[in-house]
């Protein structure tokens, strides 16, 4: 059992206590730096089919894990379609599904959830789920930003605001 | 932790409080070379908090322990099925859950699902089992648990998928809470400041208002019947929970 589950409040306050200065919205994450991963990218409306590295370094990054059984990703779209609008241009913006692909839930399914809720940015999968473990992320939606040398310098499980997207974005711009 | 039902945050809170003492009273003690009977049942390795927790009077069974046996109808199936019924047969994944539930639930559900999807595609499907059952059977008939169960992805030709739905509150209760140590309490959704909304203060967008605050609980249970991993609090991250079932199936 890892230190999310009894001790994520303390995990997090000793990293915190020795670290630089930080801010975590949501307990039991991975903090620093993380090995850029390479995600699959769909075709889909503001997004075409390839591959994504993630985090781009010389950038900054903003990424939403989501999954199409999400209702709390569902409506947060809009607010990151906000965001995206407001930041897009200036930083590497995509939403991540890590849900398990091609059994019940296809590639298809995710291009049609994402045109049903209007994104029009990058849209990829974590179909190996590498960039989920080495976020640590235990749910979605789970957004994270990250600084041009590829630092998570904020991320936040469930639900947030628009404001504060584009807020966290912007400090890093 | 066992008096009253707690909203997940404050349960994993107070568990931390425990947590501190029970560090300062047994230390850092060595418990893989204690030759705890318990690892006898066990394949995967102890927790890593375990030794702290071992301190811990934790209301539901935990790594080492043996799965409770109590019977629950799974409605999809037209028949009741027992909790140990895939003991001596096939490890088992148990959760405890309401439909209507936005927050952990969903979370709790998923784990089991990443957990089924990868025993379909790496072919250990015949050695698992997944029984998530309601603590709302009131709303959860067998028609919501069948939609619920294909807007989460769960792939019911697999065979090895089964919802477990007491008849009434009163035995969701006793099975649940009393056989299982999960509390839950419906409420009303103010409180419902747990997992996934984070402190947004955002409500739950569904068009039914069911609230209830309940403990947070994943059961690993192998062929043998014995509690691997218990993940109580935040449901497992996809790739933890799918790293242990493989382990599990590796080493049995």
């Amino acid at each position: 059992m890892r230190r999310r589950d009894v001790l994520a409040g303390l995990g997090s306050l000793a990293v915190l206590g020795g670290g630089a200065a930080v801010a975590f919205d949501a307990v039991g994450q991975s903090q620093g730096d993380i090995e850029p991963v390479d995600v699959e990218t769909l075709d889909a409306p503001g997004s075409d089919a390839g591959t994504a590295t993630v985090p781009e370094r010389g950038r900054v990054t903003f990424v939403e894990l989501f999954a199409t059984w999400c209702t709390v990703c569902q409506s947060m779209m809009p607010r990151v379609a906000e965001v995206h609008d407001a930041v897009g241009d200036e930083v590497q913006f995509l939403s991540v599904t890590n849900e398990p692909l091609g059994n019940t839930v296809t590639r298809e399914d995710v291009v049609e959830w994402w045109a049903d809720h209007g994104g029009e940015w990058t849209v990829a999968a974590d179909t190996n789920l590498e960039l989920t473990q080495r976020l640590d992320a235990s749910g979605v939606p789970y957004a994270v930003v990250f600084d041009e040398d590829n630092h998570i310098v904020w991320q936040h499980r469930g639900r947030t605001t628009t404001e504060t997207l584009e807020t966290k974005i912007r400090e890093q711009l | 932790m066992t008096e009253k039902p707690q909203p997940n945050r404050r349960t994993v809170l107070r568990a931390t409080g425990a947590t501190v003492l029970g560090t300062a009273l047994a230390g850092c003690t060595d418990v893989l070379g204690s030759g705890d009977e318990d690892d006898d049942d066990v394949v995967l390795d102890p927790p890593k908090n375990y030794e702290r927790r071992t301190d811990l009077d934790l209301p539901y069974p935990t790594y080492g322990e043996q799965v409770p046996s109590v019977s629950v109808p799974a409605p999809l199936h037209d028949q009741v099925m027992d909790t140990t019924e895939f003991v001596g047969d096939r490890h088992t994944m148990l959760t405890f859950i309401y439909t209507s539930c936005t927050t952990v639930c969903p979370g709790l559900t998923n784990a089991l699902r990443h957990v089924q999807a990868d025993s379909i595609s790496e072919e250990y499907a015949e050695e698992m089992a997944f029984m998530p059952t309601t603590f709302d059977p009131e709303y959860d008939t067998a028609d919501v648990l069948r939609s619920y169960g294909e807007d989460m992805g769960v792939d019911f030709t697999a065979g090895n998928w089964y919802f477990l739905r007491p008849e009434n509150p009163e035995d969701a209760h006793e099975i649940v809470t009393d056989t299982f140590g999960v509390a839950f309490e419906q409420g009303d959704s103010s409180d419902d400041m747990g997992d996934g909304n984070g402190s947004s203060g955002g409500m739950d967008d569904m068009d039914h208002a069911r609230h209830f605050t309940h403990l947070s609980l994943i059961l690993l249970v192998n062929e043998d019947g014995f509690v691997e991993r218990a993940y109580n609090g935040q449901p497992p991250s996809p790739d933890t929970a799918i790293e242990d079932a493989r382990t599990l199936v590796e080493r049995w």
